[in-house]
């Protein structure tokens, strides 16, 4: 798997669907491949938040601390892109991600990604829009759930 | 230092100067003999003068001479010398000139070079008795001396004193004799001539070196403002961090313009006058020989004077005015060097400096700092007239351990710094048992007393060299050196009045400290660095750095061992993954090419970096391997992404440096390459298949995940490896040092030693399992303590910039404490350390001086508890209580409630 296939990928993920290809090139550059064998955290909640990863190959699940111990809320697959929350918001890890099976993922370091933000306006705008998206779907949803 | 540089000079090497002078004078003879030869071959062999009574043969090397008329005129003849033909008188003549021209040379060269070693003997002697006066300027003195002049005055400003110094007295004695000989030998040929030149002479050697004196003023003004320019370029480099803090480059940038310009504007100056004088010089230079060809011209016309007499005359001039010249220069150099010697010993003026450290061992006096410390009536002002200590008087019993609680004061500091002896001018006694404190011979106090200051001072070197920088006190004379070379260092230093211990020699006691060798006392180090928390550091720095395994081969075996452990416990736990090991058959995906083709770390500059694509070898052993072209299309590619993706970014955008291949200057060059060879092909110069063929190299597969590499190339690239090998060893040396693996690599840090391979960039956090697993084996194998002594090695850097604050404070206290003092004085220095840490640190250091005492300066009484005594500071005076002897709670005022001293209008 080469950079052009990260591309591709990163591609995939709606918040750099937008985003010029030679950028998103320089995003793959920038980003270590990494592979996670099977039941290896990505990170832990309540980490602090250095990287965002999107899978490039595998499965991961989420899981989340309660009382009763971890339990699993989600499962995310290819060009699924996870963390990146944390390091634009600077808080702490909200959840677990474990790869569920041999997984490879593309790891984007925060400064990294920050120091793009701040230097091509246009990815800024691409992960602005999709924020907003994500949003109003919440907005949504409540709406949905208020009125049920 | 003697105020005149004659002087000094005359002292310290009159008998060199005098042997100098005795091969001058005697080398004068033959020079006369060589300049009267000429007119001998002319008259005597081509003119035919010795054969002018039809005589077949003349005598050649006839030696004799005639007395003068008033002892009878007579000649006496000592031999009678060889009968020769007109030619063969002709070719012995001329082989004479020849001997005389190689004996002139040999004498000159003789002279030449003792001369020279002769000033570069007082250059010795003079830097070092400046040297010496450095160590001896006082508290006042520093306070305006700036270490970058003073650098200046030893380094540059004495070289041309020292040039002078051999010639000192030679060069005016020789000139003199040259020229003198000249003249007497025209006044020989032709008295007028002669008085003619000699007119010529006078006039030039009065009036020229008054034309000059105003050379000299400039001389010195120059010297000042490039002396100043020195110290204000050291000011700023040692200030940078606030010229970038206040942006005050352009103010910087003017203040050196502007005294650049003023360098320039005296040079200017300089330069019209000295060239004006030059020409009024050569101009009178010249005038003689006019005269000489106008008058002797028409002497020889009119028949009062021959022709090989002129011809000798004109030639005899032809050496008259270097030496005169020369002899002008000499007064201007004299001149010239007597002020710069008024400068530097200004600089060192004997006001700026203490009184001379009395070198005498005093053993009588070195006995344990303990019993009674009494200290009477201390008094001390500050800079504003403010008593700071006013009639403080204490008596505690040593040893001790001692709070010296400042609440804010500067005088808890100051008595501190008072008893470490760092401040001379107090007022009052100190003594211990009957000992005057201030009066200790210094290497008494050097031994036994210690202090940590607020500023860790770490001299550049290894960690090593810094802790044990307090226990060289003199040398054990235990080296073992070439003897020959010994005795000449040893007399070269005798002749300069230097030093003659060796910096090489042993200079460590290591019996003192109960242990047999340098090993066993690295050991000692080690321990007490870890102690004060620097374990973890010592074993950071240990991997980092580097083992020469011809010095220690059991230790290089026993890191082999731990390589092949690791190996295996990689294997056992299923890390296999996360390194991956140099193999000498296979391609290893986590290096660079360059790595992969040189299959080891290059020990020169010319092979290391971009510079392997432009080393002749290396591009030979390509070539061969048929590897320039895929590599340069390699080259290609990684530009074209490059270029494609870092574009836009502005230059000196940190993520240049950290990813690029190319620096941001560099990517138009690289764009205009492509431009000019879009693709592969075979007309391209060595200038632009340099530049692609450093991209290839710096590319790590794994890494860059350009998919460069196939399973073709790879074979191909470690196929290349025997033969980049076989063309780098072809002329001796290398220059890389190959990997193996049954051998530590010297030029690999030691980290890399025991993984042998290159951490995976592919398995998530390989990096930090790949520490534990080392850290893990190197425990079992009992390597810590080895890894850590290899630390010791690690550089500090100027200052100690390369540490950060906390571990240079502890190199600091490591220095002091190790020498094991009676009295250890610690002002301040646990400052860089959080609370907690500082309070491990003062329970330690109360632990390590058990049986002795400890000054210890606190901020207030929160930690004091532990302490012996507790020292307070109030209005000027000095308390000193046992712990627990005071109620709690009837605390010292808060330190707002101080007086302001000295602001009192």
């Amino acid at each position: 798997m080469t950079l052009e296939a990260e591309v591709q990928s990163l591609r995939q993920v709606p918040m750099f669907r937008d985003i010029d290809p030679a950028r998103l090139k320089l995003l793959a550059f920038t980003s270590e491949r990494v592979q996670f064998s099977d039941g290896q955290r990505f990170f832990s909640q309540g980490d602090a938040s250095d990287a965002a990863y999107v899978i490039l190959d595998g499965r991961a699940h989420v899981l989340l601390n309660t009382p009763g111990g971890e339990i699993t809320v989600a499962e995310l697959g290819d060009n699924a892109l996870v963390g990146e929350m944390g390091i634009l918001s600077d808080s702490p890890r909200s959840a677990t991600i474990m790869a569920a099976e041999p997984t490879t993922a593309l790891r984007i370091d925060k400064r990294v990604f920050l120091e793009l933000l701040a230097q091509f306006p246009q990815m800024s705008l691409a992960v602005m829009r999709e924020l907003a998206q994500r949003l109003e779907r919440t907005n949504a949803q409540l709406v949905a759930q208020s009125s049920s | 230092m003697d105020k005149s540089l004659f002087r000094y000079i005359w002292k310290h090497s009159k008998r060199d100067q005098l042997i100098v002078c005795g091969v001058v004078l005697a080398s004068q003879p033959f020079y006369f003999m060589s300049l009267d030869l000429p007119r001998q071959i002319v008259n005597e062999a081509i003119q035919g003068e010795a054969f002018r009574d039809g005589n077949v043969t003349a005598p050649f090397l006839s030696l004799g001479f005639e007395l003068p008329e008033w002892l009878g005129g007579a000649s006496v003849q000592i031999f009678e010398g060889f009968q020769l033909s007109r030619v063969g008188l002709l070719f012995g003549l001329s082989s004479l000139f020849l001997l005389f021209v190689i004996i002139n040379g040999a004498f000159k060269y003789w002279i030449n070079v003792s001369k020279g070693v002769l000033g570069e003997r007082m250059l010795r002697r003079l830097r070092f008795d400046l040297f010496s006066m450095v160590l001896r300027f006082t508290p006042e003195a520093l306070r305006t001396v700036k270490s970058s002049e003073t650098a200046t005055i030893i380094k540059d400003e004495v070289e041309p004193i020292g040039g002078f110094i051999g010639d000192a007295f030679i060069t005016p004695v020789f000139l003199t004799m040259q020229a003198l000989t000249a003249l007497f030998f025209i006044m020989v040929q032709n008295v007028w001539l002669g008085l003619l030149a000699l007119g010529v002479v006078m006039i030039q050697i009065v009036i020229i070196p008054r034309l000059r004196r105003e050379l000299l003023r400039l001389g010195r003004e120059r010297q000042l403002a490039s002396r100043e320019l020195a110290g204000r370029v050291g000011e700023v480099l040692d200030g940078i961090e606030v010229v970038h803090v206040h942006n005050a480059h352009s103010w910087e940038r003017a203040e050196i313009g502007n005294r650049l310009f003023t360098l320039f504007d005296i040079r200017v100056k300089i330069y019209n006058r000295k060239f004006l004088v030059k020409f009024l010089n050569n101009f009178l230079s010249q005038l003689t020989p006019f005269f000489f060809y106008a008058i002797g011209g028409y002497f020889a016309l009119r028949g009062t004077l021959d022709i090989g007499q002129l011809v000798a005359v004109i030639s005899a001039y032809r050496e008259l005015p270097p030496p005169l010249k020369e002899l002008i220069d000499w007064d201007q150099q004299r001149l010239d060097v007597q002020v710069k010697y008024d400068q530097v010993t200004q600089h060192f003026a004997e006001e700026r400096l203490a009184p001379l450290v009395e070198a005498r061992e005093e053993a009588a006096q070195d006995e344990p700092l303990v019993g009674p410390l009494v200290a009477e009536e201390l008094q001390l002002s500050d800079s504003h007239g403010g008593a700071i200590l006013d009639n403080a008087s204490f008596a505690i019993e040593l040893p001790a351990r001692l709070a010296l609680i400042s609440a804010g004061s500067p005088a808890a500091s100051i008595t501190a710094r008072i008893l470490a002896r760092r401040i001379p001018g107090f007022g009052g006694h100190i003594r211990i048992g009957d000992r005057d404190l201030m009066r200790l011979p210094p290497s008494v106090a050097g031994r036994r007393i210690a202090y940590a200051g607020i500023d860790p001072i770490l001299f550049p070197g290894t960690i090593r060299d810094n802790v044990v920088y307090g226990l060289r006190f003199k040398p054990l004379g235990q080296r073992e050196e070439d003897r020959r070379e010994a005795e000449r260092r040893v007399a070269e230093a005798i002749r300069t009045g230097n030093p003659v211990e060796s910096i090489s020699d042993q200079w460590i006691d290591y019996s003192q400290f109960g242990v047999g060798n340098a090993d066993e006392f690295d050991r000692l180090l080690v321990d007490l660095l870890s102690r004060i928390g620097m374990g973890n550091e010592m074993y950071l720095f240990g991997l980092a750095g580097r083992l020469d395994p011809e010095k220690d081969p059991d230790l290089a075996g026993r890191f082999v061992e731990a390589r092949r452990r690791l190996h295996e416990t990689f294997q056992a736990s299923g890390m296999e993954g996360l390194v991956e090991p140099f193999d000498a058959d296979r391609y290893n995906d986590q290096a660079t090419v360059a790595e992969n083709l040189l299959f080891g770390v290059p020990t020169t500059s010319e092979l290391k970096g971009r510079n392997l694509a432009e080393n002749n070898e290396f591009r030979s052993a390509i070539d061969k391997a048929e590897l320039t072209r895929d590599l340069v299309r390699m080259g290609l590619q990684i530009a074209e992404t490059m270029t494609e993706i870092f574009e836009g970014l502005p230059p000196g955008h940190s993520l240049f440096e950290q990813f690029s291949f190319v620096g941001a200057e560099e990517l138009p060059e690289f764009e205009a390459i492509l431009r000019r060879h879009p693709h592969l092909d075979d007309d391209m110069d060595r200038d632009d298949q340099v530049r692609l063929l450093s991209l290839p190299l710096a590319y790590v597969e794994a890494r860059h995940r350009l998919g460069l590499l196939d399973d073709k190339l790879r074979g191909k690239l470690v196929r290349a490896r025997a033969l980049v090998r076989e063309t780098l060893e072809k002329d001796g040396s290398a220059g890389v040092e190959f990997y193996d693996p049954e051998r530590v690599c010297s030029a690999a840090p030691l980290r890399d030693n025991l993984l042998f391979g290159r951490i995976s960039y592919r398995v998530a956090n390989a990096r930090v399992r790949v520490s534990e697993a080392i850290s893990t084996v190197v425990k079992e194998l009992g390597l810590l303590e080895e890894i850590q002594r290899i630390g010791l090695d690690q550089q500090v850097g100027t200052a100690g910039r390369l540490l950060t604050p906390q571990e240079r404070a502890s190199v600091s206290l490591a220095r002091c404490l190790v020498k094991r003092p009676d009295i250890l004085i610690v002002d301040g220095a646990l400052a860089p350390f959080d609370e907690a840490r500082s309070q491990q640190m003062t329970e330690l250091l109360m632990e390590l001086t058990e049986q002795r005492s400890l000054f210890m300066v606190l901020p207030n009484d929160r930690q004091a508890g532990s302490f012996d005594i507790q020292m307070r500071f109030r209005d000027g005076q000095i308390t000193a209580e046992k712990t627990g002897s005071r109620a709690p709670g009837a605390d010292e005022p808060p330190a707002a409630a101080q007086t302001m001293e000295g602001e009192v209008a």
